[in-house]
């Protein structure tokens, strides 16, 4: 027998699915349909998991205004479209209450396989070349990803396997680093960015980064051992690289699209930092294992909060590039909360990214990501500037102002502790698994 | 009444009183009227300073950690009311006071009130913090207070407009140099000199916070201090702190400051030279022996050494002022010179004290000779000093002049001159003469260790300085040219402030036969000891010979030559003006040819742009836009990591 959240969770999916087929003939139920399904999974996440209302709030609150933004263009599955990222949406809601491997690495392609199609999306036609050159890496990326999901936790019973937890591991981050665009595997990213829609690319850029870092931050800490400390350096390189690539390529370029593509870039790679931290969960003292799960709360909600901050942002000016220009202030705003300045959002999940690396003794990641958001200053105050206007009363002006009340959030609720006690229950349920 | 009360009037009273002329600065009529207040401020710190000598002794607060500042770092309110602030406190507070009522009369109609009064006060108030501290944070403060203080009063006349305010001839050159400096550069040479004694002090207390844990000069450690440091940590330590000491109290080489401090007014020379300033390096000289108590510390490798130097440098100094002086004319120069002199011998014989280990009531002879020095010097100078203000608000000159005839119509000047000078240079049986007698023992202490040397130069010194201060009698008041300029009426105020100025070297010679502690004095200057006639009697009787040959023949025309030289300091202001800026514009060129052009390079030129331009060339030069060449790079990155990776493993 089902419970209730569950059925109500299959609902959601029923009326997406039945909607986005009826949307051919009546284009708005395709959007009514996903809007419904949100709101009945976000209510069905909250009734099964109370501590998740945080987490829920904001991907609900990111989902709907990833829908309203797809009411800017015409796109030729209008309809369908709404339906592709009311699933990403519910599968993002869902990510945190399963600890079935099977339905995370679900998760994991359900959320990427309908921006193949999302990328295409443009005003009368579709926008094949770019969707080849996205869709090629991203099958790349999962494969990767899957395949390495499937050796690390494999290796998790294995008596002895050094070697292909190692592979297991490398081929789980190179995958994610494709799928999310860490460089030096982000080729596609700077060239989609620009090519493609604003519209699809906002959502691509905001809500398809989410569940990707929570499915790795999961398998990683489920199955952590005695080598993950060693292999940690990996992943930090790869997150320096990253900074200084996505920083210095979007300081030097002058489009915006490819400006925000490069800072994805940037972004991505702080995120990444996120996983060096997964060692901490372990502490291996006399032979016996430790969980030590409290330091990895930091992590968590650091990665979080500059994933919410990094969509919120990325929406916000794509909308921008698309309605040729938004409210200045609204515009500085996200610059802002990109560079990290207190007390808005991406200055919460910067620091909370930092304190697990301090104490892990990455000092010098930490110094070369403030190092990084100090370079990052220029190309965002300039994108502000470029892009900011006068206020006019469009879809892109309001749907400004929903994401800049997103990074405000953390100024009216300045000490985030309730944040980081919905991070405490979330890694707690993740550390019971382990 | 509250002690914390006692001490927050006695520092703060003198400049809260000046606050009001400060904030009035743009009034001519309440600058005017305001001066008596900032008068009444240091008659206030006079109060609270007798207050102190009769009624609290020790330390204050009593209990440590009481009233704390920055207690992490040592930082905290301690004051100390040994014998030697509260004698000092007393005398620093007296003196300021008085010249302070003689400045009422002689700053009167002066273009900037507000800067004199206020800066005035700050000097008395920081030296007050200098005396009583016994913390060394603290008494750095007042320190600092004092070096800003002493800037803004000799550069007082910042204008440079009239003649009357430089030091030195006009058009006299030496070489490239010209010897004639306004009170803008007198007050520059002041602060630059001090500054670069001040950092490397600070740098010493900083030290002796790590090393010893505490910051109170009567708490430290001081012989396990010297003991963790080693010799030559100790030789640092106190090289360091000398610095300081030695630039504030004008000591070879860095006397030249003092000479040019002369642009000030009179009454700022009178203070800076009685019982601030210069007085401050000798005091904290004589306050940090009488902790360190070297005497009892004969075993620490390499105080020796130190001691050494203080007592070389101190009878060098001696000598050079005397000498110096010896050849000058104009009145606050010579006085200034004699000065230096002056200080000199405090500092040698304090230092003396490590070879004289003679106990007095628990005081050490050497240390209180240093210190009775200072309070007669103090008196005497500061009189001279007022009555050459005095001097030169009369004859419009700032050059020695005045015959007999003069002399008779400035009689309460003659009289004080003669009074300062006789009772200063130790012609006995004259106050200095007990304290210059028992300098002497002290001197004839060390002849078995040091041998005579030290003696020797201080006889010369007392006998040329005896000269001097005779010749600057006789040229101001019986044998000078007469003045082209006479204007003797008023003066009231100046006239009772040296005065009461004077009178003072009479309370000292009965403090010094009534007091238990200087009975020593009394005997040293005994005429004549086991049959034969004293040492110090006989230097006694030198020094009045001397005094009266000057007297008869202030200038001797054949010496003129060496007059000059002397006069022209030895050409020390070479290395103020000339040596020192030179090795500055060296360093400065070598800090922007390789310091700042290299950062430049890195930062801005050529290194980091560099970086940036490549790295963003080489990540622009990816993006072709062809697919197959982002599906060759992103595989064979894929392909390499997992290469490493299993390298790596296999190695794990």
């Amino acid at each position: 027998m089902m419970e209730l959240p569950m059925l109500i969770m299959v609902g959601a999916l029923v009326i997406l699915t039945l909607c986005s087929i009826f949307s051919f003939k009546y284009r708005d139920l395709g959007f009514y349909g996903a809007i419904v399904a949100i709101i009945l999974a976000s209510s069905a996440i909250t009734l099964s998991a109370p501590y998740l209302i945080y987490y829920t709030a904001f991907v609900f609150a990111i989902g709907i205004i990833n829908i309203a933004s797809l009411k800017v263009i015409k796109s030729v599955i209008q309809g369908v479209d709404y339906g592709l990222v009311g699933l990403m949406v519910l599968v993002t809601l869902y990510i945190f209450t399963t600890q079935n491997l099977a339905m995370i690495l679900a998760a994991f392609v359900l959320v990427s396989v309908p921006t193949y199609i999302l990328v295409m999306v443009r005003e009368g036609g579709a926008n094949v070349e770019v969707g080849i050159k996205y869709i090629t890496f991203m099958v790349l990326a999962t494969v990767l990803f899957l395949i390495g999901a499937i050796i690390l936790a494999y290796s998790k019973n294995l008596p002895d396997a050094g070697l292909l937890y190692i592979i297991g591991y490398v081929m789980l981050v190179v995958g994610l680093s494709i799928e999310v665009g860490v460089a030096p595997l982000h080729e596609w990213v700077p060239d989609v960015f620009t090519s493609a829609d604003p519209i699809p690319m906002s959502i691509i850029a905001s809500l398809a980064k989410i569940v990707p870092f929570i499915v790795a931050l999961w398998i990683l800490i489920y199955t952590a051992g005695t080598l993950t400390a060693s292999i940690t350096i990996f992943t930090a390189v790869l997150a320096a690289i990253s900074m200084f690539t996505g920083n210095i390529g979007a300081l030097t370029s002058r489009e915006h699209a490819r400006v925000l593509g490069y800072s994805t870039v940037a972004n991505m790679g702080y995120v990444l930092a996120c996983l060096v931290a997964v060692p901490l969960v372990l502490v291996i003292e006399g032979g016996t294992v430790y969980i030590k799960p409290e330091l990895v709360y930091f992590a968590l909600a650091g990665g979080l909060l500059l994933l919410f901050a990094n969509a919120a942002g990325k929406i916000g000016f794509f909308n921008a590039i698309k309605g040729e220009g938004a409210y200045s202030p609204l515009m500085y705003m996200l610059a802002f909360s990109f560079i990290g300045v207190p007390p808005l959002m991406g200055f919460w999940g910067k620091l909370f990214i930092l304190l697990p690396l301090l104490e892990m003794g990455y000092i010098w990641l930490v110094a070369l990501l403030v190092i990084n958001s100090a370079i990052s200053i220029p190309y965002y105050i300039k994108l502000a500037s470029e892009l900011g206007m006068g206020w006019k009363a469009n879809l892109t002006n309001f749907i400004c102002v929903a994401v800049a009340v997103i990074i405000l959030v953390t100024v009216a609720f300045l000490p985030v502790e309730w944040f980081l006690t919905g991070m405490k229950s979330i890694a707690q349920t993740i550390g019971a698994i382990v | 009444m509250n002690e914390w009360l006692v001490f927050l009037l006695l520092f703060l009273a003198p400049v809260i009183s000046s606050v009001p002329i400060v904030l009035a600065y743009k009034s001519e009529k309440w600058t005017a009227k305001l001066p008596p207040l900032s008068v009444f401020g240091i008659f206030v710190s006079v109060v609270m300073s007798l207050y102190i000598f009769f009624n609290i002794e020790g330390r204050v607060p009593a209990s440590p950690n009481e009233w704390v500042w920055v207690p992490d770092l040592g930082i905290n309110f301690v004051f100390m009311c040994d014998y030697l602030s509260r004698y000092m406190g007393v005398i620093t507070a007296v003196i300021a006071f008085f010249i302070a009522v003689y400045g009422l009369d002689y700053m009167k109609g002066d273009y900037r009130p507000s800067w004199y009064w206020f800066f005035f006060n700050l000097f008395t108030a920081s030296m007050l913090l200098v005396v009583y501290s016994d913390n060394l944070f603290l008494l750095f403060l007042g320190w600092e207070g004092l070096g800003a203080a002493s800037w803004g009063l000799i550069g007082q006349w910042f204008r440079d407009d009239d003649d009357i305010t430089y030091v030195g001839r006009e058009g006299r050159k030496a070489g490239p140099l010209l010897l004639h400096w306004p009170p803008s550069f007198g007050g520059w040479r002041a602060i630059s000199t001090i500054r670069f004694g001040d950092v490397p002090m600070f740098l010493a207390i900083a030290a002796i916070w790590v090393f010893a844990g505490t910051l109170n000069i009567s708490e430290i450690e001081w012989g396990s201090l010297f003991e963790t440091i080693g010799a030559v940590g100790t030789i640092i330590l106190f090289l360091c702190l000398l610095m300081g000491l030695f630039t504030k109290s004008a000591q070879v080489p860095f006397s030249e400051w003092l000479m040019t401090a002369m642009t000030g007014p009179t009454t700022v020379s009178a203070l800076l030279h009685s019982a601030t300033m210069v007085a401050a390096g000798a005091f904290v000289f004589i306050k940090l022996t009488w902790y360190i108590e070297p005497w009892t510390l004969h075993e620490v490798p390499g105080l020796e050494y130190v001691y050494l130097l203080v007592l070389f440098v101190g009878l060098l100094s001696g000598l050079y002022g005397a000498l110096a002086g010896s050849g000058m004319l104009e009145r606050k120069v010579l006085l200034a010179a004699s000065t230096m002199s002056s200080i000199g011998l405090m500092f040698a014989a304090a230092a003396a004290s490590f070879w004289v280990d003679v106990d007095i009531g628990g005081m050490n002879l050497a240390v209180l000779v240093a210190f009775w020095y200072m309070a007669v010097h103090a008196f005497a100078k500061a009189s001279l000093f007022l009555v050459s203000g005095h001097l030169i608000h009369a004859t419009h000159s700032r050059f020695s002049c005045g015959a007999l005839e003069f002399g008779k119509k400035m009689i309460p000047a003659f009289i004080v001159t003669i009074i300062a000078t006789t009772f200063l240079v130790g012609i006995p049986p004259l106050t200095a003469y007990w304290v210059k007698s028992a300098m002497d023992e002290v001197m004839e202490h060390l002849f078995h260790d040091l041998g005579f040397l030290p003696f020797i130069l201080l006889v010369l010194t007392s006998v040329v300085y005896s000269g001097l201060m005779a010749k600057f009698l006789a040229l101001n008041f019986i044998k000078g040219e007469r003045p082209h300029h006479e204007q003797i009426e008023g003066g009231g105020l100046m006239k009772l402030g040296y005065g009461l100025m004077v009178s003072m070297l009479f309370l000292l010679l009965y403090l010094i036969f009534t007091s238990k502690e200087t009975h020593e004095f009394v005997a040293a200057g005994a005429v004549v000891k086991y049959g034969t006639i004293t040492l110090s009697f006989t230097v006694g009787i030198l020094v009045f010979l001397a005094f009266i040959f000057a007297l008869y023949k202030p200038q001797i025309s054949a010496l003129t030559k060496l007059g000059t030289f002397f006069s022209d300091r030895m050409y020390l202001p070479f290395v103020n003006d000339y040596i020192m800026p030179k090795v500055g514009f060296s360093l400065s060129h070598v800090v922007h040819e390789y310091g700042n052009r290299g950062i430049d390079g890195f930062f801005n030129t050529k290194v980091v742009p560099g970086l940036f331009g490549g790295i963003s060339r080489g990540i622009r030069s990816i993006q072709t836009g062809y697919l197959s060449r982002y599906i060759n790079i992103v595989l064979g990155l894929v392909m390499f990591i997992l290469i490493i990776a299993v390298v790596g493993a296999w190695g794990l």
